[in-house]
């Protein structure tokens, strides 16, 4: 997903559990393990569950249960030995359901806090770098904040090729709010993150070690002295099980969780209360 | 597809705005993939929708009466089972649904804000022998700009495919029963009333294909209320007839299936008389004419 919401990916969902139990015993699912998708379209989501919601290191909720439904359908426009390697359009949805203050027992009484929607393209060169940019508008169905767009731009380098296991991939995120605010302060603020994803795979899983920091190059983080540079510090450790060694005709599903250590600016810390926290998640994924 | 008038459930899918498709279709990857076969052999297939309406109505209940609305759907489906015997296919379906309103009871509106409703639904179908399915949908209604409290429902679905045995003059006729649950007074229910509703829909799907590649159909339903379903909001009193509807639906590929799947744009107009209930919510028009425009995919 866009919006690297959280270096932290989750864990699953009962229903869509049984749903996926009950979709790769089915006769159906042993006749084929090849490429069930050859095509140029691309589906991917999860449903993930966490014990706190942190927006690029802005307290939004850690109370009762918060649950991240996400989808993205990817459009593989172009692929090519030249200079640009690959064009992508991506558009998609990310969700934030929360049973606790900021949900259903909040003053609301409604269990959907967030409702985003992005469409971004991306650009491959050489050398594995890829260049984005997305449109993303956040929005609050039970009206707990008020909608903010945004335009972001990413540079992201894969360096396995040179590095092998020892591959840091790291990016850079710029991000303008163009209306509304993440930190309902006065201005609309500019986002800088840099991250690095490390990570290495054993016999019947993935471990990945996501780390971010989220910065402030104008007005992002406004607090009562002014705008901090430093919003936040992550540094998580995910885990990601595949369902299947093989792509079934479903697809390829995977359980996964994680923790995040979260340590905050002071105005995120103002916010909080505190000046760290340690996240916790599990999700059910698809990649189709 | 188009659904006119919301019997979405099953139908839709996602929408991918017009600028989307022309992007694909001045790619070189949509020309060298014009004849690719089957892009999806999988057991998933993904559909969608962006349509344009002059109005929206929910089962003859009005939902807008200025500016326009749109309707954005996507729905993923799983073949989860297919054989021989007396359960022909098993499938489920997910999806999203929504409608974005430009008027009074969107941006223009008390709320200033366009999401007027987000649907979303499970669906487990039943294939049987001779073209008959039954099928089961959860599913919830709710507006995200609080222009209505959320509805939970449950509806089964009987339908029979008379293709088989009628060709180019089957009806294929369904009716369906759905039940509101978890509600209170004016909360949980798409007629605002004092009670849980039961609806219940008869309809047919005549078609006719091969009209320079287009397709017309033309859907006809009726919509009644078993209990309080239509409940009127000035007397209490429940109308058991809430609308007719007829449309003609024109749909016309853009293309050939390439690599992106199949797109189409399609077009229709519906006629829909009202019961007394569904009139009274209609400003006191007896009918109302609904004209719709929109693209759609499968994948």
């Amino acid at each position: 997903m866009q919006r690297s919401r959280t270096a932290v990916q989750w864990l699953s969902v009962c229903a869509l559990t049984v749903l996926v139990s009950a979709a790769t015993a089915s006769p159906a699912r042993a006749q084929g393990s090849t490429d069930p998708n050859p095509g140029a379209l691309t589906l991917s989501g999860g449903f993930d569950f966490a014990n706190a919601y942190f927006f690029r290191g802005i307290f939004q909720d850690d109370t009762g249960v918060v649950m991240w439904p996400y989808g993205d359908l990817g459009f593989a426009l172009h692929s090519g030995d030249g200079a640009l390697k690959s064009v992508s359009l991506n558009i998609g949805t990310w969700n934030s359901l929360h049973t606790g203050d900021a949900g259903s027992n909040g003053p609301s009484g409604k269990l959907w806090y967030e409702s985003d929607f992005y469409a971004g393209a991306s650009f491959g060169f050489g050398k594995s770098t890829t260049v984005g940019v997305t449109y993303t508008v956040y929005t609050s169905p039970n009206q707990m904040f008020g909608t903010v767009k945004e335009l972001s731009f990413k540079v992201a380098v894969d360096d396995t090729g040179l590095l092998g296991a020892a591959a840091l991939k790291p990016y850079a995120l710029l991000a303008q709010e163009l209306d509304g605010q993440a930190d309902g302060g006065a201005n609309e603020g500019t986002y800088l993150e840099f991250g690095i994803g490390p990570g290495f795979s054993l016999s019947k899983m993935s471990v990945t070690v996501p780390v971010k920091v989220g910065l402030s190059l104008s007005d992002y983080y406004e607090g009562i002295s002014g705008d901090e540079t430093f919003g936040f510090l992550s540094v998580a450790g995910v885990v990601t099980v595949p369902f299947t060694s093989a792509p079934t005709r479903f697809g390829s599903w995977n359980i996964h969780g994680g923790v995040e250590f979260l340590m905050l600016g002071d105005r995120n810390e103002a916010v909080f209360g505190d000046s760290s926290h340690v996240i916790g998640s599990i999700g059910i994924g698809l990649s189709y | 597809m188009l659904s006119i008038s919301r019997v979405r459930k099953n139908a839709q899918a996602l929408a991918v705005a017009t600028c989307t498709t022309l992007m694909l279709a001045s790619t070189p990857a949509w020309a060298q993939d014009a004849a690719a076969a089957d892009p999806n052999p999988g057991a998933l297939t993904i559909t969608g929708s962006l349509d344009f309406l002059n109005q929206y109505m929910f089962r003859g209940i009005q939902q807008n009466n200025t500016g326009f609305a749109t309707w954005p759907a996507f729905d993923l489906g799983l073949a989860a089972y297919s054989g021989d015997g007396g359960l022909k296919s098993a499938s489920i379906n997910f999806g999203t649904w929504n409608s974005l309103h430009s008027g009074n009871t969107g941006s223009d509106g008390p709320s200033g804000k366009l999401w007027y409703e987000s649907d979303f639904y499970a669906t487990l179908g039943l294939g049987f022998g001779g073209g008959t399915s039954f099928s089961t949908t959860y599913t919830a209604y709710t507006s995200p700009n609080s222009g209505f409290t959320t509805v939970k429902e449950i509806m089964f679905k009987f339908a029979l495919d008379d293709s088989g045995k009628l060709g180019k003059a089957a009806v294929k006729p369904y009716i369906a029963i759905a039940q509101e649950f978890d509600t209170d007074i004016a909360t949980g229910q798409a007629d605002g009333g004092a009670n849980a509703g039961t609806y219940m829909e008869i309809g047919f799907a005549p078609g006719y294909y091969g009209i320079s590649k287009a397709s017309i159909a033309f859907p006809i339903k009726i919509g009644m209320s078993l209990s309080d379903y239509y409940e009127n909001p000035l007397t209490g009193e429940d109308s058991t007839f809430g609308f007719f509807s007829i449309a003609g639906i024109v749909t016309a590929p853009l293309g050939p299936t390439t690599s992106f799947g199949a797109w189409n744009i399609h077009g229709g107009v519906e006629y829909q008389a009202l019961g007394d209930t569904t009139e009274f919510f209609n400003g006191g028009e007896s009918n109302q004419v609904i004209w719709s425009i929109g693209l759609g995919f499968s994948y």
